[in-house]
């Protein structure tokens, strides 16, 4: 459970983080949804002060930018500097220097790592035989006992630590786990395209399964050394393949 | 048509998921796809389609301001019009069309957040309670936009592709190798990702060799 901390309703908190991306823009990127989220926090602490809470407002749904999973981090502290009644431009200077940090590193642990060694996973377990509901299921609870996990853990943390929150975080060593996390990605890469290759399901090695296998394994050589910019010709000529196959079929 | 517009709001659903609303990830293409074919009556072929889309886009994430593939989009259009084919070439064309309307998606998702900065522009929010009206009709836009796009892939795909379905020339194995041939090459961008072949060289190969081996087996 979370503990409310002086007078931030910290579970609204987590649930407006929610949707702080619901009007993502390229002008203002994550500052609406972050004042959004704030806004039972404010209108605490502006109780009695009309000005003073369409200032905050204003404040905080300028420019912002994180990794959304680690955006209650930003949020936890901002309401504790709130709460502490720091000045307008100590909030503005805190807000600017978390967003970067929290954006990387989001990237790193999440959309380079948790996500692909969860997606990973489950298709080894559809690709194994496992039925389709247990892979669904597989994919749906440990994704978000990590997402969830996270978010709740970066309220508390910026709750707690406020201002701090930068030297907390160095505290955790989150690099550390990024790396263990990886290794664990790389094994079931590795397990996944050997079932891939072997399995009766997928590029079999026998017959005209030979054919596909070296094709596959032509193609995993090319984004291997490619990197993200043969993604496209390799998407674009499947759909090409694909079409030439529908056209034979209905000339000849 | 009943089903499609079904199709279409759940499209709408996962498209708020992918980035407006939780990121829960259900709008990936495993589990969008496996829920779609739930409700097409199809499950098997919807977490086939659902799955090869997911090899597809392993490395596709709704990160920051980049345009990507939308893959609630790819996966309930590709099995919206998978599952209304009979042919063995269904899921090689699902797969194709939710490939090629998962960048319809993409785009889309730019034009809305377009459309959210006007949108903020236009209610010069000053007061808690515009901020909150705001919010809600960001997300609500979202969800018509992911809709209208899934809705608009299934109607044109499905009378596109059934003629094609019809006249398929190969089996259903070798199509779905194609799909696997073109989707490895996310499996090595992936390694690519984690340091290439000169970090975890090994770990790689011997779990390459252990599930070669164990899959053979079962």
């Amino acid at each position: 459970m979370i503990r409310e901390t002086r007078s931030v309703p910290a579970a609204g908190l987590l649930l407006r983080s929610l949707v702080v991306q619901g009007v993502w823009n390229y002008r203002t990127m994550l500052g609406h949804g972050f004042a959004f989220a704030l806004l039972p926090t404010l209108r605490r602490v502006y109780r009695d002060d009309p000005d003073g809470l369409a200032r905050a407002i204003e404040r905080h749904s300028e420019h912002f930018n994180a990794h959304p999973y680690l955006v209650p981090i930003a949020l936890g502290a901002v309401a504790r500097l709130e709460t502490d009644g720091e000045g307008d431009e100590i909030i503005r200077r805190f807000r600017t220097a978390v967003r970067g940090p929290l954006g990387g590193l989001g990237d790193t642990l999440i959309w380079a790592t948790w996500l692909p060694l969860v997606a990973v996973c489950s298709l080894l377990l559809y690709w194994s035989g496992v039925p389709a509901w247990g892979v669904v299921l597989a994919f749906t609870l440990t994704y978000n006992a990590g997402h969830l996990g996270l978010r709740l853990w970066g309220l508390r943390l910026g709750l707690d630590a406020g201002r701090a929150v930068g030297t907390r975080l160095n505290d955790v060593d989150l690099a550390s786990w990024v790396h263990r996390l990886q290794t664990l990605l790389t094994g079931g890469l590795g397990l996944l395209c050997g079932v891939l290759l072997a399995t009766p399901g997928g590029l079999s090695f026998t017959g005209a399964g030979s054919a596909w296998s070296l094709l596959a394994a032509t193609a995993f050589v090319a984004g291997l050394v490619g990197g993200h910019r043969m993604w496209r010709p390799a998407a674009v000529l499947t759909v090409c393949v694909t079409g030439f196959i529908g056209l034979w079929g209905m000339l000849s | 048509m009943t089903e499609f517009v079904r199709l279409a709001l759940l499209g709408g659903v996962l498209g708020l998921d992918a980035t407006a609303v939780g990121q829960f990830m259900v709008s990936r293409p495993l589990v969008a796809g496996w829920i779609a074919g739930g409700m097409a009556g199809e499950p098997a072929m919807g977490i086939t389609v659902g799955a090869i889309l997911e090899l597809f886009l392993l490395v596709s994430v709704p990160s920051g301001g980049a345009r990507y593939p939308e893959g609630s989009t790819a996966a309930v259009v590709g099995v919206g019009v998978a599952s209304s084919l009979d042919g063995p070439g269904a899921v090689a064309l699902g797969v194709t069309l939710g490939l090629v309307w998962g960048q319809v998606g993409g785009w889309s998702v730019t034009m809305q957040r377009r459309v959210n900065g006007r949108l903020l522009r236009w209610r010069a929010f000053g007061g808690p309670e515009s901020l909150g009206w705001s919010h809600a009709l960001g997300i609500t836009t979202d969800f018509l936009r992911g809709s209208a796009v899934t809705f608009s892939g299934m109607v044109l795909g499905r009378g596109a592709l059934v003629l094609v379905d019809e006249h398929w020339p190969v089996s259903s194995a070798a199509s779905t190798g194609v799909l696997y041939a073109g989707a490895a090459v996310s499996l090595g961008i992936l390694l690519n990702d984690l340091g290439g072949l000169r970090r975890r060289r090994l770990m790689f190969v011997l779990c390459l060799t252990l599930g070669a081996a164990g899959a053979s087996l079962l």
